[in-house]
């Protein structure tokens, strides 16, 4: 069973301090040899931009094509996704018929996940409340669950500014929450109303099996006395 | 929505707009409106309610993330007029997000209440 890893440390570090290795290096490859010149410019002002580019774009661009590759496994595995929640750092499939999840994350963007919904605990809405009385107010939303011990938080709403509940913001970003918690519930109570299904045609089967042993036995058994 | 609509809708819903005096309420009724949070989209056209709305008894029976309609039919008591007002919003566990109104005063949703 592969656990749910929502940060690939490699590929985080490597996003981040890749470009600035790469610069670096060009930086030094121009003091050592290209001192003066087109080059020089090149070499010093190429990597610097092409980071920032890298930083901005890169993520997204990567991210998308790790939605493209969980999509293509769907197909393999059967799996329809009856809801589909994209968060900044997470994006979050739901098969409330199958009661399968799947999940893919933005610092792993290797591994894309389709698990089933009984492997998640626990599934809430957080609405970042803080503040009493009239004075009470959030700046994020969010819902959380937790598979094989790993807490995922996805955000429904995330601001700068700090919102009073009752605005539309929060009240959308709630109802989002609130919308994705019942969906994995959901997921989840389909896998066990299954599984209970397949637990009571199994009790039937070896209760018929056992019934037509005992009728074989007493059979055999009458047979022996008349003899 | 524009502020004027919006305020128009909270306060002066019950006016008739053509004799100006207070209308009557005749009939009340709950719909779910089939778009998901988020997903809202204005409808002019009429039809697009008749054809749409499903009839709910309370807010309870719409499932979470799901719009809601609240339909009124009004009744003018000095000119006859009928109106009706279709108020969409978002419920939120024991709030209402607010997301648009429609007045429509020719008779052309009066379908919704039979």
């Amino acid at each position: 069973m592969e656990k749910i890893r929502k940060i690939n440390v490699l590929y985080l570090l490597g996003y981040i301090f890749g470009p600035m290795v790469i610069t670096a290096i060009c930086f030094a490859l121009s003091a050592a040899f290209f001192p003066k010149g087109n080059m020089a410019v090149i070499l010093i002002m190429g990597p610097s931009f092409l980071s920032v580019g890298w930083w901005c774009f890169a993520g997204t661009y990567i991210f998308k094509q790790t939605r493209k590759k969980i999509t293509a496994r769907f197909a393999e595995e059967n799996f329809k996704s009856d809801q589909t929640f994209f968060g900044r750092g997470c994006t979050v499939y739901v098969d409330e018929k199958q009661g399968k999840i799947g999940l893919v994350f933005f610092w792993n963007p290797k591994e894309t996940y389709i698990i089933p919904a009984s492997r998640v605990e626990r599934a809430w809405v957080d609405d970042g409340k803080s503040g009493a009385g009239f004075l009470a107010g959030s700046s994020r939303v969010s819902f959380l669950f937790i598979v094989d011990g790993v807490k995922v938080r996805v955000d429904t709403f995330t601001s700068n500014q700090r919102w009073r509940m009752d605005s539309d913001y929060i009240l959308t970003g709630i109802s989002k929450a609130d919308m994705m918690v019942e969906v994995i519930n959901t997921a989840k109570g389909a896998l066990s109303k299954e599984k209970t299904k397949e637990e009571k045609e199994d009790n039937k089967k070896s209760k018929e099996d056992k019934s037509s042993t005992t009728k074989k036995d007493s059979k055999t058994k009458g047979k022996k006395a008349s003899k | 929505m524009g502020i004027i609509k919006r305020v128009k809708a909270f306060f002066k819903d019950d006016s008739c707009n053509e004799c100006y005096s207070d209308m009557d309420v005749e009939k009340k009724q709950l719909f779910m409106f089939p778009a998901m949070v988020g997903h809202y989209t204005h409808h002019d056209d009429a039809e697009y309610y008749l054809n749409n709305l499903i009839p709910v008894s309370k807010k309870a029976d719409i499932p979470t993330g799901v719009y809601a309609c609240g339909a009124t039919k009004y009744t003018c008591p000095k000119c006859g007029h009928k109106m009706v007002k279709l108020y969409i919003f978002l419920p939120v566990r024991d709030q209402e997000k607010f997301e648009d109104v429609l007045l429509f005063n020719n008779g052309e949703v009066d379908d919704l209440f039979k």
